[in-house]
């Protein structure tokens, strides 16, 4: 006994967990396969006949596991763009240019320690940060990223958005009220008062693009707004984003509408007695509505997965690698080489001190990079998938830009004036836009009738 | 006075004065002991929907330690109650023990943002005391390094105030001139904060090269650089309508309440100790005082911006002007003033602050009494929350710029 405490107290923190993890990674191995060898059968003829469940269940948990790596991304940007525009230069140790700085906090709240106040009401107060991050994530479901990469294309998406959506509010309202803490009710308060508010002009701005696409499937609303991006609703409901987008920055509890964490005010609002994490979920959910609400613009007013522009010719790049035969295995293992040696030597060439090693490592980067560059270019000319993923992609964190913009820039409105806005502009606003909508599809149709 | 009893333990059948039972007091913000004055019974008697909150002494916005009692309706404020002592270090009483010179360290720390002007105030007492003509040199360069604290200090003020409003960047444009003026000075003084550099009958030391190559640096662009960052919260929607309106004190109030410095003439007195009772070299200097009528909060932070203007042109004015000659007078190492009293005042940042010292005879002030503006202000935070929102406690606050070392001393 005394030899096998003296091996182990020897070994490394690494070497611990690997003598932890290699011989249960064995064990369950070992289980796997003789489960699969007993019961594989049946499991899979289970799944096959129930197809449609096993896919839920599969994009339910790819939704949740994606968008960890989302607010990451986010807060990463928060920091290091609101950085910029303080004239600092943020995070920059943590991961090249400070890009994993963001994983740090991450991994804070899971060593804090999990603290719940004397008087608090345990079970709300343990379940508020729960629902607060599900029904955001959860939200996310009907989202389409790309053709045919959707969790459910639900037809009546659009209504399934703001009704799990707007659960967001009584997760933070229990936060609030089982704290214990005035700051907290105070902070619950004023969300449940700003979101339920701002729901109302949220929903009514987009009747009039349900009255014009006729669905509230988003995947078919995604598909009408194809071609060039004129077609974007957008252009055809401008009023309609403008309001839609002040609408949910408020949904979002973003600046300038941060009335629930206003830390100059309410200390952290209903977070305010939160630790560990069950802080990191309120703080996830945050970045991950972030996410949502950009994404929920795209896709309902910037076209979603489609392209701004058509190209008038058509490109595809058709490689079929089994025609190679067994010159496929010499490109397999030359190609690197070569692009290293052909990367590597001007290199060398270049600058005298330069070692040849040096250059070597320098040509192996280079080489990846542009077959990095080569691979994401072919995916993208022969895959749907791909093309819209980036187009999508690329629209949403373009307003997660101007989110953290609005951060790094405005102050912050008090809560009458926060109110104020929303009943006495923007409830108005979206009235008309629906009224003009309205009559103007009516008018269209008794024209055409009429011819 | 009553007993203070610990908490949970008094009851209210003991003491018929006992307003709240164990469950709630040991919750609430309330005193322990049953009410001392008519005004305690008053505010700790909770009407009809309203609530306490306790703001302070550890809040994101206080402005250091600065406790404040609220009763709340919603989120309405209907009254509050300061609770001042969280930073008191007994200077005055310090100063009674140190010789002349050794109290301006003392007195250095009391208001940190601007602690020239701590020094400045008792330093012309003292020389009243002493008979003491003060060098020419030796005064250009305290209104010089003066004027530069004074900036400062705004600075400071102008990134506090949309802090407090919610705006995250103008804090660390702010603290761009700010950190480059404390800079200066410390090359000047040797100190970033607390510089403990005027002396009785002068200042520690003369203008150095370092300094001078910095502050030549900063004043070719800093009209320009304070302009591109008061355009950052000027022309911000939000942040003038919010502070439009907010906190409103008007001429008489403000008059009643014996505010001084930017915050009285923000309300529409032209009261600046500069020109009111001329000090230092300020008769033979040309400047402006700056005077705005409305009397909120914009009002407030508007005119100290106008008064940074103010105080670049007398810098200006300063090194254009610089006499050569000594930056002490001749005195004695051991100081012993007639007996006799004198009081001396200046324009702060943050109003007039007064020096009334008592000498008797010794080299140990037998009283010090500093008058800070910071603590009349504060005063005005009485009258002027009650019916403001939660929001804009700490932005009324912070308009008035009260900085608890010297409200506490």
């Amino acid at each position: 006994m005394t030899a096998i405490s003296r091996t182990w107290d020897q070994l490394t923190l690494p070497g611990k967990a690997l003598a932890i993890l290699v011989p249960l990674l064995l064990f369950l191995t070992a289980g796997a396969v003789i489960t699969i060898l007993l019961f594989g059968g049946i499991v899979w003829n289970a799944i096959l006949d129930h197809l449609e469940i096993v896919r839920l269940f599969v994009a339910v948990l790819a939704i949740v596991l994606i968008f960890i790596p989302f607010a990451f991304v986010i807060i990463y940007m928060e920091l290091k763009i609101i950085a910029r525009m303080n004239l600092r230069i943020g995070p920059d140790r943590v991961g090249p240019w400070g890009s994993l700085m963001s994983l740090v906090p991450g991994l804070k709240v899971l060593t804090k320690e999990d603290f719940t106040p004397t008087k608090a009401d345990a079970v709300v107060f343990t379940w508020a940060p729960v629902v607060v991050f599900a029904t955001s994530v959860m939200s996310a479901l009907v989202l389409p990223f790309a053709p045919g990469l959707f969790g459910a294309d639900l037809n009546i998406g659009l209504l399934y958005f703001f009704a799990v959506g707007g659960m967001t509010v009584v997760g933070l309202l229990m936060g609030g009220w089982s704290s214990f803490n005035k700051y907290s009710l105070l902070g619950g308060l004023r969300s449940a008062a700003s979101i339920i508010s701002y729901e109302i002009p949220l929903t009514l701005s987009v009747v009039g693009l349900i009255i014009l696409a006729g669905t509230m499937s988003l995947n078919t609303i995604v598909e009408q707004q194809a071609g060039w991006f004129t077609n974007w609703y957008a252009f055809r409901q401008p009023l309609a984003v403008v309001i839609f987008f002040i609408a949910a920055t408020a949904e979002a509890n973003r600046t300038p509408f941060d009335m629930t964490e206003a830390d100059s005010e309410i200390v952290a609002g209903f977070a305010t007695e939160y630790s560990g994490m069950r802080f990191g979920f309120f703080f996830f959910a945050e970045y991950v509505n972030v996410f949502i609400v950009s994404a929920i613009t795209t896709v309902l007013f910037l076209g979603g997965w489609n392209a701004p522009i058509e190209l008038p010719w058509h490109v595809a790049i058709d490689i079929n690698p089994g025609a190679y035969g067994l010159g496929l295995l010499f490109i397999i293992a030359l190609v690197p080489v070569l692009g290293t040696l052909i990367l590597a030597a001007p290199i060398y060439a270049m600058r005298s001190k330069t070692r040849w090693w040096v250059a070597l490592i320098v040509g192996f980067v280079l080489f990846n990079v542009v077959a990095a560059g080569l691979t994401l270019l072919w995916a993208y000319a022969s895959f749907d998938v791909v093309a819209g993923l980036l187009w999508f992609l690329g629209k949403a964190f373009a307003l997660v830009f101007v989110f953290v913009w609005m951060r790094g820039t405005l102050p912050r409105v008090r809560i009458d004036q926060l109110m104020g806005f929303a009943w006495k502009w923007l409830l108005p606003a979206a009235l008309l836009n629906l009224f003009v909508t309205a009559l103007a599809v009516i008018v269209v149709q008794q024209w055409k009738g009429g011819l | 006075m009553a007993t203070t009893y610990p908490h949970g333990t008094h009851k209210s059948a003991d003491d018929p004065h006992v307003l709240l039972d164990d469950e709630y007091g040991q919750y609430e913000p309330i005193p322990p002991y049953p009410p001392r004055t008519e005004r305690e019974l008053e505010f700790y008697t909770p009407g009809d929907g309203e609530m306490y909150l306790n703001m302070g002494p550890q809040h994101p916005s206080t402005h250091g330690v600065l406790r404040v009692v609220l009763k709340l309706n919603g989120e309405r404020v209907v009254d509050i109650d300061p609770v001042l002592g969280y930073l008191h270090r007994g200077v005055e009483k310090l100063c009674e023990n140190a010789d002349y010179h050794q109290t301006i360290s003392q007195l250095d720390p009391l208001e940190y943002i601007s602690s020239l002007f701590c020094e400045w105030g008792p330093v012309i007492a003292y020389e009243k005391l002493l008979d003491v003509q003060v060098p020419r040199r030796a005064e250009y360069i305290r209104v010089l390094s003066g004027e530069l604290n004074r900036i400062a200090s705004h600075a400071l003020f102008m990134g506090w105030f949309a802090l407090d409003l919610g705006g995250l960047a103008p804090i660390l444009y702010s603290f761009i001139e700010r950190d480059e003026i404390v800079e200066m000075l410390a090359a000047l003084t040797g100190q970033r904060m607390l510089f403990n550099y005027f002396r009785i009958g002068g200042v520690n030391g003369d203008l150095n090269h370092d300094f001078l190559s910095r502050l030549g640096d900063w004043m070719s662009r800093a009209g320009k650089q304070i302009e591109t960052n008061l355009a950052l919260l000027n022309e911000n929607e939000i942040f003038v309508r919010r502070a439009r309106g907010l906190g409103t004190i008007d001429r008489e109030a403000a008059l009643r309440l014996c505010m001084t410095g930017p915050n009285i003439r923000a309300s529409g007195v032209p009261f600046d100790v500069r020109r009111a009772h001329p000090y230092s070299i300020y008769p033979e200097i040309d400047f402006e005082i700056p005077t705005r009528s409305e009397g909120d909060s914009l009002a407030r932070y508007l005119l100290r911006m106008d008064e940074v203007k103010q105080s670049l042109r007398i810098i200006d004015q300063c090194l254009e002007q610089m006499p050569d000659g000594p930056i002490m007078a001749k005195l004695p190492r051991l100081l012993r003033p007639r007996p006799g009293r004198a009081w001396a005042a200046i324009e702060g940042p943050r109003g007039m602050y007064g020096a009334y010292v008592i000498s008797d005879g010794t080299d140990q002030p037998f009283r010090l009494k500093i008058h800070d503006p910071s603590f009349i202000h504060l005063q005005a935070v009485g009258a002027l929350l009650p019916g403001h929102l939660l929001a804009d406690t700490m932005a009324i606050m912070a308009s008035l710029d009260p900085v608890m070392g010297g409200v506490d001393k």
